[in-house]
């Protein structure tokens, strides 16, 4: 019961059933949606960065691959050149050649060798290396025109014997070549390769570029790498292997060497200049091939491949915001499309409450009438064929039965009623009949025949009124018959004490009156009035009507009541052993019943000077006869 | 009423959530692109084979280009010509751009039409030099003073018994001219009453070659010759390297070339303080978008120097300033 305690709280809130459906759905669906779009979110995003992760590691790759081939391609060109006997030739010529090219600069010199076969041979020679050199020329520009992406190309021995792109360029005069680093690196390599990351290309006379150096050592004559043969690569290649292969607008591959010097990127300039930072640190500490870092707002993903080949590694920086923008589709489609089932979720719990709360309603308002205690039109209309329906079903056969118990009640009480009033008149009071008996006794003893004649007609007449009929209601002017018979035998029986008057409008005569209305008004002017008054008693019986009443009283000139009695008058249903059955009380409860609360007995009487009973009824008689 | 409350209460939530749902989605989604914000930039000169031009010109544009902001780059041919450059920059307010970058040619001619730019609501951006009234705009200049200290901090070790010094400039009166002669003289320190003369090329090789002559001849006493720029450095070194004075005379200078390279390798130059051009338009046009789009902007951003020296000049660092990497990709 605690643990419910809040839950409960939350939907006893409402007063509506359909409110606490509509709400509990809607909180329902909305938890539902929420949780699977975070579900979904939180997968899509993975699945996003996953799949670029791979996709950006397959495009580095490649990138990678190309450069890897691209390198190979220019080995290859190198091999075919260091390979030709032309470049040793040019470089490293025989001693004769040596000296002849030589004694070319110093005429002094060949008056040594003075030999003329010496001479011949090196002339000979001397064309040797002219044709050597125009060869590699040739060969030089062969490749250079070919291609784009070289800046220089050239062969130097180590004793300063070059030959550089066309010809016409030579090497520096305040640098030593064999101090560069990749000139001693391919000497130095085992493979007589090297491969330098960016760098100024200062050998060469008015160079100056930014080049790569592809460095392979040359073999002299003696099996000694006596010189090196390098290609000035630009970042034309470069470049465009790195940007064939676009990774998302934003994003862009460079490329930093073993050491951590950056050999290309697209914005090599910002990195020079220091506006620029790339993490080249993290990335060389790093042990997998990729890694997520988080600069300000901007989440970065960076793909590293590293060659076996160069020693490169080829980093992809591609922006999480860039690769995720696939996944902002996918979340507006989502967001949309939740935002949308929940509208109609919403809508239809909203209805579907209403259908199912409907004949709740419909059955809570018919219950309500009952309630009220109009049974007749409470029956509820059946909707549905569920529950609901059973609960208005049984409720409609229940207010069915409801109302026939009632009419039964009802038919019974008015039986009931009859049977009551019915024997109350059927037994007239004995110690009436044997009073009035022992009158006609008396009279017929003394011979007063006339008298017993009249007596025995009118008691005649009061028993078959009495009995005639069982209808409640008779004429005024029946009830008035009746209660002059009474009084006949009444007036004989107390001779000289009673006198009466009937003074009774004639256009109420034929107006109805519940039976034996006015009798026991008589009788209780006699019994309680005249009876004990000394000397005559006058009953007087007047009737007419005011507006739609009708007004009788029975007034006497007896010795009237005291308060006392008076006020208990209408007390019990306590009957006075002489009264003819019908009781005060009986006429008021049955006036009431009949014609309502407003109609009535109302008794005035003063002590010593007589009471008057009055009795109002309705002129119209609106009950309904059953 | 208390159910119509309750309902109430509850369609308003579900309006409130379906709305703070498009509000969302909207946040999330509904980011409009930044502004594309046109900028002039008025160099001092346009000259293809002048490599500080040319390097802070490229810097600029890929300033520009990083922020999708398109720039339009006007100039005089001659950097002395400063008339026509204000009347360049009167022409440019015409054109009404969200910002003006301006190398300003002289250090009080300029004030005028540059106060004209503020005037028009223009965002104003002064780089390499700066004028004689503080506009209270942004500057993105090397620090000039400290440049020229360690020229001349670097110049006392060449300063002998019985040595003088020449000074030659590149135009009088522009700020980095006075700066850098004030900061060398700091740098020199009790040396800088050793400085017999000064004297100014109007940025021209040929004038700078001929002055020297003429000062090798009238000064004979002079063995160290300071210059403040480029066009300066390689016209004294031309004319001591073609006199054959190189091991005589000493020359320190500003600014990199490739002949100014060729003349330190040759041992000509003894030093040079190179700039960062390519930093100086770079952060220009930075600066200025910053000042666009309403952020803080600096008012002096030292876009940095770095002396060079035969001995360091292949060094990293060195290279990396020294060499432009332009237009090589």
């Amino acid at each position: 019961m605690e643990k419910e305690g809040k839950g409960r709280k939350i939907f006893e809130g409402f007063r509506k059933i359909q409110s606490t459906i509509t709400f509990s759905f809607s909180l329902l669906i909305i938890a539902t949606v929420v949780i699977f779009l975070g579900i979904a979110l939180n997968n899509t995003r993975k699945t996003i960065l996953d799949s670029s992760i791979s996709y950006t590691r397959q495009i580095i790759r490649q990138v990678n691959y190309d450069i890897d081939s691209y390198i190979t391609n220019m080995e290859n060109i190198s091999s075919v050149i260091v390979g030709s006997p032309d470049v040793s030739n040019f470089l490293f010529p025989d001693e004769g050649q040596n000296a002849l090219q030589t004694s070319e600069e110093k005429d002094e010199d060949k008056e040594k060798y003075g030999v003329s076969v010496i001479i011949n041979n090196a002339a000979e020679a001397i064309d040797e290396v002219a044709v050597s050199r125009e060869r590699i020329l040739s060969q030089f520009k062969t490749i250079t025109e070919s291609r784009g992406d070289i800046y220089n190309i050239a062969a130097v021995a180590n004793s300063g014997r070059a030959i550089v792109n066309d010809g016409s360029e030579g090497l520096t005069d305040f640098i030593d070549v064999k101090n560069l680093d990749w000139y001693k690196a391919a000497l130095d390599s085992e493979t007589g390769i090297a491969l330098s990351s960016s760098h100024v290309q200062n050998a060469i006379v008015s160079s100056y570029k930014w080049v790569i150096t592809l460095s392979r050592a040359i073999y002299g004559k003696d099996g000694k790498r006596d010189g090196v043969f390098f290609i000035d690569l630009n970042y034309n290649s470069i470049s465009d292997l790195c940007n064939n292969n676009p990774i998302g607008t934003k994003g862009y591959i460079f490329i930093i060497d073993d050491e951590g010097n950056v050999v290309y990127h697209p914005k090599q300039q910002l990195m020079y200049g220091g506006l620029l930072t790339e993490k080249i640190p993290e990335i060389l500490e790093n042990d997998a091939d990729y890694m997520l870092t988080q600069e300000g707002s901007a989440s970065k993903l960076y793909t590293m491949s590293k060659s076996e080949k160069t020693g490169w590694i080829v980093v992809g920086v591609t922006f999480t915001d860039e690769l995720l923008a696939g996944m902002r589709q996918a979340q507006r489609i989502y967001l949309i499309v939740a935002a949308g089932l929940l509208i109609i979720v919403i809508l239809l719990s909203a209805i579907i409450s209403r259908r199912i709360t409907k004949p709740i309603a419909m059955l809570r308002d018919s219950m309500r009438k009952m309630e009220e205690g109009s049974i007749s039109d409470a029956s509820v209309e059946i909707t549905t064929q569920n529950e609901i329906g059973d609960l208005s079903r049984s409720f409609n056969a229940m207010t069915v039965r409801i109302r026939e118990l009632m009419s039964q009640i009802v038919y019974e009480q008015d039986e009931k009623r009859k049977s009551e009033l019915r024997a109350m008149l059927a037994q007239i009071n004995p110690h009436f009949l044997y009073n009035t008996l022992d009158s006609i006794i008396w009279m017929a003893e003394s011979g007063r025949n006339k008298e017993v004649v009249v007596m025995t007609a009118a008691l005649a007449r009061l028993f078959r009124q009495s009995i005639s009929n069982d209808k409640e209601q008779m004429t005024i002017e029946d009830e008035l018959e009746y209660v002059r018979n009474y009084l006949t035998i009444q007036k004989m029986r107390y001779a000289d004490k009673l006198e009466y008057s009937i003074n009774v409008d004639s256009d109420i005569l034929k107006v109805d009156i519940i039976k034996f209305a006015l009798q026991p008004l008589v009788e209780n002017a006699i019994y309680h009035g005249i009876k004990y008054k000394e000397g005559k008693g006058t009953i007087e019986i007047s009737g007419h009507a005011e507006g739609d009443r009708v007004v009788l009283s029975v007034s006497d000139d007896g010795v009237g009541m005291d308060d006392e009695t008076l006020s208990r008058i209408f007390d019990g249903n306590k009957k006075d052993e002489r009264s003819n059955g019908v009781g005060i009380t009986n006429v008021q409860s049955r006036i009431k019943l009949y014609y309502g609360e407003e109609y009535g007995l109302e008794f005035a009487s003063e002590k010593g000077k007589g009471t008057v009973a009055t009795l109002t009824i309705p002129r119209e008689k609106n009950i309904d006869e059953n | 009423m208390k159910t119509k409350l309750r309902n109430r209460i509850l369609i308003i939530l579900t309006a409130a959530l379906m709305l703070a749902f498009g509000i969302f989605a909207l946040i999330r989604y509904g980011k409009s692109g930044a502004k594309e914000y046109n900028l002039i930039l008025i160099p001092k000169v346009i000259d293809e084979t002048n490599g500080f031009w040319t390097a802070l010109i490229e810097g600029a544009k890929l300033g520009a280009s990083e922020n999708s902001c398109n720039i339009t780059v006007s100039a005089p041919e001659k950097e002395i010509e400063y008339e026509k450059q204000i009347q360049i920059i009167l022409d440019s307010i015409e054109k009404k751009p969200d910002a003006i970058i301006v190398a300003a040619s002289s250090f009080s001619e300029t004030t005028g039409a540059l106060q004209k730019v503020l005037d028009a609501g223009i965002e104003l951006i002064l780089v390499d030099s700066v004028i004689d009234t503080d506009l209270g705009v942004p500057i993105v200049a090397t620090d000039n003073i400290d440049g020229g200290r360690q020229l001349g901090e670097y110049t006392r070790q060449f300063v002998k018994e019985n040595s003088r010094i020449g000074m030659v400039g590149h135009v009088k009166d522009v700020s980095t001219a006075i700066e850098r002669e004030a900061g060398m003289r700091e740098g020199l320190g009790e040396y800088a009453d050793r400085i017999d003369t000064v004297v100014f090329c109007g940025s021209s090789y040929d004038v700078a070659y001929e002055l020297t002559c003429e000062m090798v001849e009238t000064h004979p006493d002079i063995d160290i010759i300071m210059c403040m720029n480029e066009y300066s450095t390689v016209g004294t070194a031309r004319a001591i390297d073609d006199l054959g004075l190189k091991d005589k005379i000493t020359v320190t200078g500003f600014d990199n070339s490739i002949e100014e390279v060729q003349l330190i390798e040759k041992g000509v130059i003894k030093a040079t303080v190179i700039q960062k051009p390519f930093n100086m338009g770079y952060l220009a046009a930075e600066e200025a978008i910053k000042g666009l789009l309403g952020g803080e902007t600096s008012m002096n951003v030292d876009s940095g120097c770095l002396l060079i020296t035969p001995e360091n000049m292949y060094d990293e660092e060195s290279q990396r300033l020294l060499f432009p990497f332009l237009g090589q990709q």
